[in-house]
């Protein structure tokens, strides 16, 4: 399915597709449903897993929060009792400074990448994360050492290099719409759209993906492997739905992303939300967002409650 | 935004008519100076110094206007022997011409009150102040036995000079033309020229050890063939008055005369050029033609920013000009969607182009951002936290920018050795993120954001060199509330940036139309 390759797309174009561009995300979702001071709920990873935790969403385990540079004498008691664990900065952007160990045996580390880190190496990573170097705006940062997640078994063929997630992006705390993003051999390992990983849309009722979009434009089969990414079928999607809520619910933001990864274990797992989530989402569901918004908005206030939610993520998904 | 608007439009008409109903009041004259100045360049790096006229309490330039096609221009600045000069090189061989325009504001009652230096003379103004040159020949045995023949009469030094004036003024006899112009020639002849007589006086009060300099000016008075006239001035105590052996002043000028060069006859002075011509021209300008500042103070008059010196004026058009370039900046960022470094890193780098010559500010900014890089990844070895890891960049990015400064003067590739005032914090942060967006997103996304950085920068600095536009701000500073409702528009945006036109094309046309599993 290669529509004749164009350069650009008309507004109006655009408009009658319904997308929704970062302005009109800004102006008119973000800004009016996100209150400012419920932003650190989400961009501090930290808290974030709190608030999962006090409301059983499922989290991966926090082994470690480094939050002093004093901390980083004991690290190696610290990592001891785990071979594999990841350090992450609380409030990291699009992946960086993530650092994924997958054995050790207590003075170097190798990375699931491929890297070998001494202990003075993983050390001055972590004072770097504490610096906030990785940090939204630079301001210091504190580090998580958590859980690995073992790669669930469902998308062994199409994720090269790194674990898929799953993007969720909820409006009023109903799914709007949702993705399926794999990393590739360009995005390193990283399920970041912008940085090269490929993404599928997600039928919202089923769970089963359609459609992608890789380096912006539209794509039907892995970039490196070449199976395709059509069809597949997320396991229990059905709770990974109603954790989405839950967390929207819990962090108040009307409009929110929320990401998760699969372990093979326990089923979805909440990475990450996000208060200004990406657009890529559209070219992945080949749709714009915003008939599914102002759908949502028609709605009557009774309808944003418990299980009724699901009769409307029925009924967006026909849009 | 409505209101922004109108504000601003009433805010330009209030000020606009409460400057048609001022009036000059009796006595008062408005001015016109023109200098026409043309010259030849054989070589590169020629300079000429054009002094303007000083602001004295009758006196004030309101406006000015100087063109100098091709030639680059240092800050003005008052030099240390209180001139304000306008300091230009040539980059290329040639011929040049400079027109300035001033308008003078005269008034006969002292109301201004010029800021100059205050308090005792700096010893080498002192030393310059009571040298000998080659035609005021302080030690020349004319001018000793001159001072020998009068040195019977007076004691104090008030009575000395007054004795000196009054043998410049009288004894000498007026020797037209061909009289010599040098104080030697002049006393040893006992005829001088108008430059002579006060050189003759200056050489008098400096071998009798007392500090003297001479001050050219115009006298301000309708006159066909305006010619820049010689007066001295001596310090007493710590003030320097005014003596015009020539005319006959002393103690005080008359307040139609103004001045331009102190310690110098030349008002455009040049060295490495040629065929040096200058014209003056001085023309009576209608009242109401200009200055605002013809009444008593008053306390609105905080918001007349043409008020304020003419030094003044040229950083606060800059200012003024800067929220253009936010706002340039911001049609980038949320209508066209090109992504730089740092919000306003663009905003910043132009203003400080416009600042220095603009050539020697690309220069330099490659060059720092080519070697911060270099040492930014060398630096990545010693595995530094980052506040000092920022501050070892820094340390860099300060040293390289005087060096090249200094490089760049010594092989006379800068038009001037005027440091170039980078934004020093911005460069470093530019380099921090450069490197790591380098590292981290690849280098073709960095870059990209790079290229939108210099375009970005670009655009700032086409408005920010926009010399009337900062002008007529500083007249009507209220017309930013125009630039305010711009910025509210703009900000109330929420249609597509272009780059979604792109980012976004697989989404239309047909060929996306459902397709569903």
């Amino acid at each position: 399915m290669s529509p004749g390759r164009r350069w650009w797309a008309w507004p109006r174009e655009l408009r009658r597709r319904g997308v929704l561009g970062l302005n009109g995300r800004n102006g008119e979702y973000v800004l009016p449903h996100n209150r400012r001071g419920h932003y650190p709920r989400v961009d501090d990873k930290a808290l974030t897993k709190r608030i999962c935790e006090s409301k059983g969403i499922p989290v991966p385990k926090t082994y470690a929060l480094v939050e002093r540079y004093g901390d980083l004498a004991r690290l190696p008691e610290m990592l001891d009792s785990q071979r594999q664990f990841v350090v992450k900065p609380a409030r990291g952007s699009e992946g960086r400074g993530i650092v994924v160990v997958a054995d050790h045996d207590g003075n170097t580390f190798s990375t699931a990448g491929g890297r070998t880190l001494t202990l003075a190496d993983l050390r001055y990573h972590l004072s770097t994360v504490l610096s906030g170097l990785y940090s939204l705006g630079g301001q210091p940062d504190r580090a998580i050492v958590e859980q690995r997640i073992v790669r669930h078994p469902a998308f062994e063929t199409v994720a090269v290099g790194g674990t898929p997630d799953i993007r969720i992006i909820l409006y009023r705390t109903v799914p709007v719409m949702a993705m399926l993003r794999l990393p590739t051999a360009a995005s390193r390992g990283r399920a970041n759209l912008h940085q090269g990983a490929v993404a599928a849309g997600v039928d919202l009722r089923t769970g089963r993906t359609f459609g992608g979009v890789c380096q912006g434009r539209a794509v039907s089969e892995h970039p490196d492997t070449g199976a395709s990414i059509d069809g597949l079928m997320v396991p229990c999607w059905d709770r990974l739905l109603a954790a989405a809520m839950d967390l929207a619910e819990a962090v108040e933001l009307g409009y929110v992303g929320v990401d998760f990864v699969l372990d093979s274990t326990v089923g979805p797992v909440v990475l990450e939300a996000n208060a200004r989530p990406g657009l890529g989402i559209q070219v992945a569901n080949r749709r714009g967002l915003v008939p599914r918004l102002e759908f949502l908005d028609r709605q009557p206030e009774a309808m944003f409650r418990g299980e009724l939610r699901h009769e409307l993520i029925a009924r967006l998904a026909e849009l | 935004m409505a209101a922004l608007v109108i504000a601003g439009a009433l805010g330009v008409a209030l000020r606009a008519s409460g400057r048609r109903e001022l009036h000059l009041l009796d006595g008062d004259s408005v001015w016109r100076l023109t200098y026409d100045v043309r010259f030849d360049v054989e070589r590169p790096g020629a300079r000429i110094r054009v002094a303007l006229p000083a602001d004295t309490p009758h006196s004030r330039v309101f406006r000015q206007d100087v063109s100098y096609s091709d030639l680059t221009a240092e800050r003005m600045r008052p030099s240390r022997s209180e001139s304000r000069e306008l300091s230009l090189s040539a980059v290329r061989a040639g011929e040049y011409r400079i027109v300035a325009r001033l308008d003078l504001h005269l008034c006969r009652e002292a109301r201004w009150q010029p800021n100059g230096p205050v308090g005792p003379l700096r010893a080498d103004d002192r030393a310059q102040a009571l040298r000998a040159t080659p035609t005021i020949q302080v030690n020349s045995p004319a001018v000793e036995n001159t001072l020998r023949s009068l040195r019977n009469a007076p004691g104090r030094s008030a009575d000395l000079v007054h004795a000196l004036f009054e043998f410049c003024a009288f004894e000498l006899e007026p020797g037209g033309d061909t009289a010599p112009d040098d104080a030697a020639g002049a006393l040893e002849t006992g005829r001088a020229g108008p430059l002579g007589r006060v050189r003759a006086f200056v050489a008098l009060c400096r071998a009798s050890k007392m500090a003297a300099r001479l001050v050219t000016g115009f006298e301000i008075r309708e006159t066909a063939g305006l010619r820049p006239h010689t007066w001295a001035e001596v310090l007493v105590g710590e003030a320097w008055v005014p003596y015009d052996p020539e005319n006959g002043y002393s103690g005080e000028m008359p307040h139609r005369f103004v001045p331009v060069r102190r310690d110098g006859v030349e008002i455009v002075h040049t060295s490495g050029a040629r065929d040096l011509e200058a014209s003056y021209a001085l023309m009576r300008l209608p009242p109401g033609s200009g200055p605002w500042a013809s009444r008593p103070r008053h306390v609105l008059d905080i918001l007349d920013l043409t008020r304020l010196p003419l030094e003044v004026h040229q950083v606060l058009s800059l200012i003024l000009l800067l929220p253009l370039g936010a706002l340039v900046t911001s049609v980038f960022r949320t209508m066209i969607g090109i992504r730089t470094f740092g919000t306003f890193t663009p905003a910043l780098i132009a203003l400080s182009f416009v600042f220095a010559d603009w050539r020697t500010g690309v220069l330099v900014f490659a060059a720092v951002l080519a070697l911060g890089l270099a040492s930014r990844s060398l630096l990545e070895r010693l595995k530094l936290l980052m506040v000092p890891r920022l501050s070892v960049v820094l340390t860099l990015v300060v040293l390289s920018i005087v060096f090249l400064v200094s490089v760049l003067d010594y092989y006379g590739l800068t038009p001037s050795a005027q440091a170039v005032l980078l934004p020093m914090v911005i460069l470093t942060m530019t380099v921090e993120r450069f490197y790591v967006t380098t590292e981290e997103d690849g280098v073709r996304f960095a870059l990209q954001l790079l290229g939108g950085t210099v375009l970005v920068a670009f655009c700032c600095f086409l408005v920010l060199c926009w010399n009337r536009v900062g002008r007529m701000l500083l007249a009507y500073p209220e017309l930013h509330l125009f630039t305010l409702a711009a910025l509210v528009l703009v900000g109330r945006y929420t249609g597509y940036r272009l780059s979604e036109l792109w980012r976004f094309r697989d989404l239309a046309g047909p060929g996306s139309e459902d397709r569903r599993a």
